[in-house]
């Protein structure tokens, strides 16, 4: 069982020994960097035992990161029910298939077929509401009681979107299926009558034996029977499954290893789960010439990996098509509803209040009118009761008083639609692509490094970006690169931390010759010249030895499997080193440097070219690293035959399984350089070795292979025998890593904070690392003053809070005056004292203390803990939060958290996979909130209180004349223009504008970060305003329509006429307001803007032209009076000027940051506005 | 679970996507193999840095905008003021007075009775000088004809052409007459046909009858295009309930001007429609008898009648309120560029000025 993650392992248990930690926690001092910085200590009196870390299981306190996902796999192995099972007979497809009908090995992405394309379309897009509601309101108008529009003008709008969708999902659907053709056309052997044979990919049956050659695609979920490898390893590449590029390896089992399927036909029964989506397990058992054998994760190789570095492999098909593993994790984005929507539905409520008002209003008043002219009705000209025409006098349209007054409810629903923007979440849709399309091609969030774009994962949380308020870190990856590069070493108590020379010796680093050709570590690493020196000079001394131990033992004790790739130059060969974690990676490179190149690995040898002579080990067993023992160890057979254990892993793990008593100075030594390997951040590994005696090693062989083909609890079984063979070791050395800070971290953070945006760091490392990251990422500064928690009982943790709280209270008032970071606050706490706290009630003091603190760092948190300190703000505050993490460990941050933003580093693609935007670096966080997240913010916030005034209007104009006649609900402005209003009158511009109006530059934006405040603030978009345009809705809609009605008033007008005029006004008016609005004119803003206005107009000519239409011609009538110019241009000036003279005055007497850094931008030039940013800073 | 998840639009975005990552996890290897550069392509559009006005509002615009919209709109105010002061406009209403004494407890009993006598005589005194063309408008108030029923109540089809003589649909309880059994199409069919306004007007003065004009009061377009020159009225006003006039069958609907101006529906409740012209001129304390017949019935839900001549103007009849509207804004317009001059003296704010923004503000507290 191999353990999926051990890089993200390291990072997230390695902890610190807990002397060092303890010293730290026991004195109150000064950190030496600056002598006004101060560090206060919370004192804890108990031992702390830092094995027993993470493994009290309380909720947050996570046993291992790894179990806490549903990504990992589980550690558990359960006997499987022949019921929940699959039964696949190998090499018999007719059997496993005769009683269980599995898939066949066909794809199918595409959704629709042409007979089912109409009817699920049309099912699937009824999901959403807004359509719905235009169904309703559409079915609503069919009934002939109701009949407020024609039948073709009620199912236009929707008619019309139905379509414009379906016509997308159809090529949409049309591309999958011709990828399926493609995929399933693939050919691949399969086994049919004891010979490989052709056979189409889409034919390949469960139970088939199938050959994959080297670089080929795996057709379907196989386990692994043989491969090219006499001892059945095949390496295969992941990522187009999980996007990890490196090399993983799967291995065949020992029965099937060595039995070639032509001539030595293999039969047995395969036993395994139903399928599920987990890639990353995989239960089974395999009954083989009357053995079981058990299969796991490691035994299959999932539909999509590619073989590498393995001529072929053979397997027997579990699973095929829709249910494999890959087929099954297809799904669809995460959706999240952002702060911005969900406010608005308040607002959309309101509307639907104003609606039913409206609607009441009309229906009682057309009550009252029907009964006071109840007397008169049957035979008035323009009601007309009765019917006379037949022989008997019948009621003609009339159901009585109620059934009218219920019926004009229902018309006047029909009528006042729109007043409930419905366009307005299409609208949205639109607005967010495009927003979206333009963070996409920001090629300021381009990473060259890794060939990156930014991705927008989540599409309906775009403005969300604008309102963040606090930003949850993770470390390694996101802050830093993640790529490790080996630094330092301490190898028998020496520290080898001296200067370093740029690839000391040769030109181009270390190289060796194979048959005449020179092989290079593919990555260089600085040598200690020292070091370098000493193990090259091979004596006996003990140093010697221990030099030659300890790079020996970074050079065999991993997983790293070397890979010769040819270079442009025939004569050379790179080694290319492949492996699960960058650590190991680095120490192999590193070892490499130093002349212990590891250049063959097949599970059972790995050959080392140690100072150009070439060695073969043995490679006797391995316990691969978990999270319990949090170290790994390697049996290595000498050539000399004896056996020699390496053993490398955490320092707090090491030390335990150390025999301190062999040489006491040198461990203490070792303790000594580690602590300042870590306090200057960097990752430290301890590495230990032990020779085996013959018996020692018979017993653990035994053991281990009891161990490993055991069916029950192989995985405890092997931890223990794991530990039973590491002990008593003898200390080699220590190896620090550096993982650099990413480009423009610092600068990051700092206008991150600026922007008012909390930043936390959340990581598994150790205290001393985490906070020495923190100095130098700038979260830290020596001015603050830091408040560390760690404690391990909750007594202690309540004691240490209390303090706390005193401590910053105290602080913040005494320098309350001057607001800088002497008064801030920096909280340190890790994560067992996380454990007592999240999910006790000493939450509410951790968020009393946390919110007053502007740093927090919290250490040793696992991935669930992680979850729960973001939770821990979210379910207190109103605030946006947004975690960013690159490490499965952070996945379950990134869900919790409002915005989760995953990097696409080097630790797969699991964050990105759970989050809503993927980014190749951190300091693009700053460019996607500052500049994307405010721009966002800005444009959704007027878009969606413009759209609700824009109709409101509409419907308000509408509402006025159904005053007018009788209350009976008819329209002046035709139909058509009512529907077209919404769709073409008034609908390009907000679009356009809401995608392409921007406030600020970017410029602007990055210099000033305070400028982001404006959304924390929530100043685009709250309730006050909502009131004040629906005040401004209600005057605009008084003057569009009282002005033509007392201008007419006694006047031979008819109503196309005046409707005409109406439909002008109300939409130059919408667009006028919008111009007013817009602040930067670009080509397309005009075009969209006055060009809605033509099409406007043409549209109300057009209508007006077609002769069945009552209003036929009245355009013209109109146009050619004066009164009709002089009510249009007196409507338009009547309707803004109160907005005028409110903007304009709010501007002068109270301009907010936005309105400043316009004028700024524009009338003082930039040396200014740099200069005045520069005083800012020094402040 | 399956989390489900719709998007309008994702496609366009994700087309990329769609093939590289999620979709077909199988297929994608071959499209990544050829690595090239996702750098986007820099243009000045998708950069969002397309050239662009910025415009702002300083107080210098400000102050002008006011100013110009006052200088534009007292003007214009003025000027209309001005010409509906010229128009003259004689209203006579004549509903009540033209009830004989002895019908005015039972009015539509009078009204109903196709024998009694409607004539009635009454006298209007013209104020001023009239110049022709002088319009002459009946108007009714009270009279909803832009009643949702009445609206809907007819066919256009039907007054365009005569092979839709039978599409009357929308024109019940109007549309078909029972001739002996057999139910035959109205044409024109609809309420707002047969409520047909059926009042006359001759106008005498000094002696001599006054020609009132009844050709093109209409809209050309609508006897043009919109009424049929080969639709002929019929079986119009045969049911028992008369609604209004009655039309001349031998007339096509395209010649009947009186029933095409009816027939464009009046927007207000309150309207008038136009009867004719009178193309001599009226001069000041004339004294006009007006002969009418007092047929249509507005009594049975108190609506008024009244006969107005009326001279126009370029923004149309007598209407005061346009002018006064215009004077209001231009005043206030006025007043505003007045009171944002006196607050840009007395309370300046330099633009631009850093020391305004909130955190510089904040940080001077």
């Amino acid at each position: 069982m191999t353990s999926n993650r051990p890089d993200f392992n390291f990072k997230s248990s390695s902890s610190t020994s807990s002397r060092n930690s303890d010293n730290i926690n026991t004195q109150i001092r000064n950190v030496d960097l600056q002598p006004s910085s101060s560090q206060l200590s919370i004192q804890s009196n108990s031992w702390r035992h830092s094995s027993n870390l993470g493994s009290r299981g309380v909720r947050h306190g996570s046993r291992s990161g790894v179990d806490s996902e549903g990504f990992s796999m589980s550690r558990k192995e359960i006997e499987i029910d022949d019921d929940d099972a699959r039964l696949v007979y190998v090499n018999n497809p007719v059997k496993t298939n005769e009683s269980f009908e599995f898939s066949g090995n066909s794809i199918r992405t595409g959704k629709y077929s042409v007979i089912t394309f109409l009817p699920r379309n049309l099912f699937e897009q009824f999901h959403r509401v807004a359509y719905l509601y235009f169904l309703i309101i559409a079915i609503l108008n069919q009934l002939p009681q109701l009949a407020v529009f024609g039948r073709g003008a009620s199912i236009f709008p929707l008619a019309s979107v139905l379509f414009v969708t379906a016509v997308k999902d159809g090529y949409e659907d049309w591309r999958r299926h011709k990828s399926d053709k493609i995929e399933n056309n693939r050919m691949s052997y399969v086994l049919v009558n004891d010979r490989f044979r052709q056979k189409k990919c889409k034919d390949i049956q469960v139970g088939e034996v199938v050959k994959v050659s080297a670089d080929e695609t795996i057709p379907c979920d196989i386990v692994l029977l043989s491969t090219s490898d006499p001892t059945g390893v095949a390496y295969i590449q992941t990522i187009n499954l999980d996007g990890e590029s490196n090399l993983k390896t799967r291995y065949a089992k020992q029965e099937t290893l060595s039995r070639v399927p032509e001539k030595d036909i293999i039969s047995g029964l395969i036993k395994c789960e139903k399928p599920n989506r987990n890639i990353y397990g995989f239960q089974g058992n395999m009954e083989i010439d009357g053995k079981r054998v058990s299969l796991g994760p490691s035994n299959i190789i999932l539909r999509g990996c590619v073989i590498k570095n393995t001529d072929w492999a053979v397997g027997v098909v579990v699973y095929a098509g829709r249910e494999t593993k890959a087929m099954l994790n297809n799904s669809g984005a995460p959706s999240k509803r952002s702060r911005l929507e969900t406010h608005m539905n308040q607002e959309i409520m309101l509307l639907s209040f104003f609606l039913v008002t409206l609607c009441v209003v009309v229906s009682a008043c057309a009550g009252v009118w029907l009964k006071r002219h109840q007397d008169e009705l049957d035979i008035m000209p323009f009601y007309r009761r009765k019917d006379y025409s037949e022989g008997q006098v019948e009621n003609y349209n009339y159901y009585g008083l109620g059934m009218e007054i219920f019926f004009t409810f229902l018309m006047s629903v029909i009528v006042f639609q729109i007043m409930i923007p419905i366009s307005l979440y299409i609208s949205m849709e639109l607005v967010r692509v495009g927003q979206a399309y333009f963070m996409i091609r920001d090629d300021k969030m381009y990473d060259a490094t890794s060939n990156t774009r930014f991705q927008c994962r989540a599409l309906n949380i775009n403005e969300d970006l604008g309102q963040i308020k606090y930003v949850f870190s993770d470390k390694t990856g996101t802050l830093t690169e993640n790529k490790m590069e080996f630094q330092f070493a301490s190898i028998s108590g020496v520290d080898y931390s001296g200067e370093k020379t740029e690839f000391y010796g040769e030109e181009g680093g270390y190289s060796i010759q194979v048959d005449g050709q020179i092989w290079k570590p593919k990555m260089k690493v600085q040598v200690d010249p020292n070091l370098l020196k000493l193990s090259k000079s091979r004596n006996d001394t003990k140093s010697s030895k221990d030099i030659y131990d300890f790079f020996l033992a970074l050079a065999a004790c991993n997983t790293i499997v070397p890979i010769v790739a040819n270079t442009s130059n025939p004569n050379e060969k790179l080694i290319d080193y492949q492996g699960e974690s960058p650590d190991e990676q680095a120490l192999v490179y590193a070892a490499a440097a130093y002349g212990f190149m590891l250049i063959e690995r097949t599970s059972g040898h790995i050959v080392i070219d140690i100072q150009g002579e070439r060695q073969r080990f043995n490679v006797l067993g391995m316990h691969e690293f978990d999270s319990d023992r949090k170290r790994m160890s390697v049996i290595l057979g000498y050539p000399d035959s004896t056996v020699k254990v390496f053993v490398k892993g955490a320092d707090t793990t090491m030390f335990k399984v150390i025999d301190e008593s062999l040489n006491l100075d040198v461990v203490r030594a070792t303790e000594t350089h580690l602590h300042s390997y870590s306090s200057i951040g960097l990752r430290t590994l301890v590495v230990g070795a032990r020779a085996l005696s013959v018996s020692e090693f018979d017993t653990w062989q035994t053991s281990y292979e009891i161990a490993s083909t055991a069916l029950m609890g192989r995985a405890g079984l092997l931890r223990k025998v794991a530990i039973n063979l590491e002990n008593n070791l003898s200390l080699l050395g220590a190896s620090a890593i550096e993982d650099r800070l990413q480009k423009g971290v610092p600068e990051a953070i700092e206008s991150l904070r600026k922007a008012n945006i909390k930043v936390w760091v959340l990581t598994g490392d150790k205290q001393e690392t985490a906070i020495s990251i923190g100095y130098s990422s700038k979260l830290l500064t020596s001015k603050m003053t830091q408040i560390v928690i760690n404690n391990n009982s909750k007594m202690t943790c309540q004691r240490s809070l209390e303090d706390a709280l005193i401590i910053s209270r105290k602080l913040i008032n005494v320098t309350h005056a001057s607001e800088d970071d002497a008064s801030s606050v920096a909280l340190i706490i890790d994560g067992t004292s996380l454990v007592y706290i999240l999910d006790s009630d000493l939450e509410e003091q951790l968020f009393e203390l946390a919110s007053k603190c502007a740093v927090v760092l919290c250490c040793r948190v696992a991935p669930l803990q992680k979850a729960g300190i973001v939770a821990l703000i979210k379910n207190r505050t109103d605030d946006m939060t947004l975690a960013i993490g690159d490490g499965a460990n952070d996945v379950s941050m990134i869900q919790m958290a409002d915005v989760g933003v995953g990097i696409s580093g080097q630790e797969g693609r699991q964050a990105v996979m759970a989050s809503d935007f993927a980014m190749g670096q951190f300091r693009f966080l700053v460019p996607l909130l500052l500049v994307h997240g405010h721009w966002n913010y800005q444009r959704m916030a007027y878009m969606i209180l413009y759209n609700f005034y824009r109709n409101a209007l509409f419907v308000l104009v509408l509402f006025w004349y159904v005053l007018y006649t009788g209350f009976t609900l008819t329209t002046a402005i035709t139909e058509w223009s009512s529907v077209l209003y919404s769709i073409i009158y008034t609908a390009i511009p907000t679009i356009v504008i809401g995608i392409l109006d921007k406030d600020l530059s970017r410029k602007l934006l990055m210099t000033y970060p305070q400028l982001y405040g404006s959304g924390q603030r929530k100043e685009s978009y709250n309730v006050k305003l909502f009131w004040v345009t629906m005040a401004d809705t209600l005057w605009q809609s008084v003057i569009a329509f009282f002005i033509p009605v007392l201008a007419y008033w006694k006047s031979d007008i008819d109503s196309s006429s005046l409707g005409d005029l109406w439909t002008l006004a109300v939409v130059f008016m919408v667009n006028i307001h919008l111009a007013m609005d817009v602040i930067r004119w670009t080509w397309i803003s005009h075009a969209s803007i006055w060009g809605s206005i033509i099409a406007t107009c043409i549209c109300v000519v057009i209508i007006d032209a077609i002769p069945v239409l009552p209003g036929y011609w009245a355009i013209f009538y109109l146009a050619s009076s004066g009164l009709f110019w002089v009510c249009l241009a007196g409507i338009l000036i009547a309707s803004m000027i109160p907005r005028f003279i409110v903007k304009m005055f709010m501007q002068h007497c109270k301009p907010c940051d936005i309105q400043i850094a316009r004028e700024a931008e524009k009338f003082r030039n930039s040396m200014e506005i740099t200069r005045s940013g520069e005083i800012e800073m020094n402040r | 679970m399956k989390t489900y998840y719709y998007s309008l639009l994702q496609p366009i975005l994700f087309l990329p996507q769609i093939t590289n990552a999620d979709m077909n996890p199988v297929t994608n290897g071959a499209l990544k193999s050829k690595k090239t550069s996702k750098k986007p392509e820099y243009s000045r559009f998708t950069q969002q840095e397309l050239p662009a006005w910025k415009p702002i509002l300083t107080p210098g615009w400000v102050i002008t905008s006011f100013l110009a919209i006052a200088f534009l709109f007292i003007p214009i105010g003025l000027v209309s003021l001005f010409a509906s002061e010229r128009v003259v406009e004689i209203v006579y209403r004549y509903d009540q007075d033209c009830v004989p004494e002895m019908y005015r407890g039972n009015v539509s009993a009078y009204i109903r009775n196709s024998l009694t006598n409607k004539t009635c005589i009454g006298n209007i005194t013209v104020p001023k000088k009239m110049d022709p063309p002088i319009f002459v408008y009946y108007q009714l108030d009270n009279f909803y004809q832009n009643h949702r029923r009445y609206v809907k109540s007819r066919s256009d089809k039907q007054l365009r052409s005569a092979a839709y003589e039978s599409s009357t649909k929308e024109c019940e309880p109007e549309a078909r007459f029972n001739k002996s059994g057999d139910p035959v199409p109205i044409v024109p069919c609809g309420l707002i046909a047969w409520s047909l306004f059926n009042d006359t007007y001759n106008l005498i003065k000094k002696d001599k009858v006054l020609n009132i004009n009844k050709k093109g009061i209409a809209w050309k377009s609508d006897t043009k295009v919109k009424f049929g020159s080969n639709v002929y009225p019929k079986n119009f006003q045969s049911n028992d309930l008369i609604g209004g006039g009655k039309l001349n069958e031998s007339i096509p609907l395209s010649k009947q001007e009186d029933l095409i101006v009816w027939m464009r529906t009046a927007a207000l409740p309150t309207f008038r429609k136009l009867y004719g012209k009178i193309n001599t001129s009226l001069e000041a304390h004339d004294t006009i008898t007006v002969v009418l017949e007092n047929n249509y019935n507005t009594y049975s839900f108190g609506g008024q009648k009244k006969l107005v001549l009326s001279t126009t103007s370029w923004i149309g009849g007598k209407n005061d309120f346009l002018g006064i509207a215009y004077l209001t804004v231009g005043g206030i317009c006025l007043f505003m560029a007045l009171n944002f001059i006196l607050l840009y003296v007395f309370k300046p704010r330099p633009l631009g000025d850093p020391s305004y923004l909130s955190w510089n503000r904040k940080a001077v507290n």
